[in-house]
């Protein structure tokens, strides 16, 4: 029977700093997680890159304001969903004109496998 | 390095990171720091989704700063927390030089690579379901 499993975490947090855009902030995020890594996974189990599943997770102060589906649109391949709950941070600027905006993002690698026959 | 040469070594992901010494010119400091930015961007959840065994992990470390000559290898190696550590440093990195105030900067760059014998992984990928 397959099982979805997990295979690679890949954290990364993005910000913007004066156009209080929180999908700007949470594709920066994904950027920096994806970017600071190489994943060969899939060519190490001799799998096509198709079989990755990528489920990421935004957080931000408000994770209504992110565009789920422009975020996703960063990843070349897999099968990706995205979601956005509270968290990130805001910071207010001096002065009162509205905040800097930061977001997190954790990307979650996982194959579909089974059990080698012995 | 073992017999895992012939077992289908293959690499599962390269990490990069960077690390500086400010003001100490300590470039065994700015590789570690480095090595600790690579390390802590990602995680390697399948050894313990598929219950892998981590002491079989082949890790290879390059370390880029302009004198690896002053950086303590061993050191580097025993900041690594799992695998048997390799590491290397190579001129390269990028030293920083305020000369209005007389001080330089070191930046490293890490570059952490983790193989692993795939004939001994007991799973196999399938097609991801729609």
């Amino acid at each position: 029977m397959a099982l979805k499993k997990r295979v690679a975490l890949e954290l990364g947090q993005g910000t913007s700093l004066r156009s209080g855009d929180y999908t700007r902030a949470a594709e920066r995020a994904v950027k920096d997680a994806l970017w600071h890594n190489s994943l060969n996974m899939a060519q190490a189990f001799g799998a096509p890159k198709d079989a990755m599943i990528v489920d990421v997770e935004i957080a931000v102060q408000e994770p209504d304001a992110v565009d789920c589906d422009a975020v996703a649109q960063i990843f070349p391949y897999g099968t990706i969903s995205v979601s956005a709950r509270h968290g990130g941070l805001d910071i207010p600027k001096p002065g009162g004109s509205g905040s800097t905006l930061v977001a997190l993002a954790a990307v979650v690698v996982s194959f579909m496998v089974e059990e080698a026959s012995a | 390095m073992t017999q895992a040469a012939d077992q289908n070594l293959q690499r599962l992901i390269l990490e990069v990171g960077m690390g500086n010494d400010l003001y100490g010119e300590d470039y065994t400091k700015a590789a570690l720091r480095a090595v600790q930015d690579a390390l802590h961007h990602s995680s390697l959840i399948l050894f313990r989704s598929l219950e892998l065994d981590s002491s079989l992990m082949q890790v290879r470390v390059t370390i880029g700063v302009e004198r690896p000559q002053s950086v303590d290898c061993a050191a580097v190696a025993a900041s690594l927390p799992r695998g048997q550590a390799v590491v290397t440093a190579v001129k390269g990195g990028m030293n920083v030089v305020d000369t209005e105030n007389q001080t330089v900067s070191v930046v490293a760059t890490a570059a952490i690579e983790a193989f692993y014998p795939m004939d001994l992984v007991p799973w196999s990928v399938v097609k991801a379901e729609p």
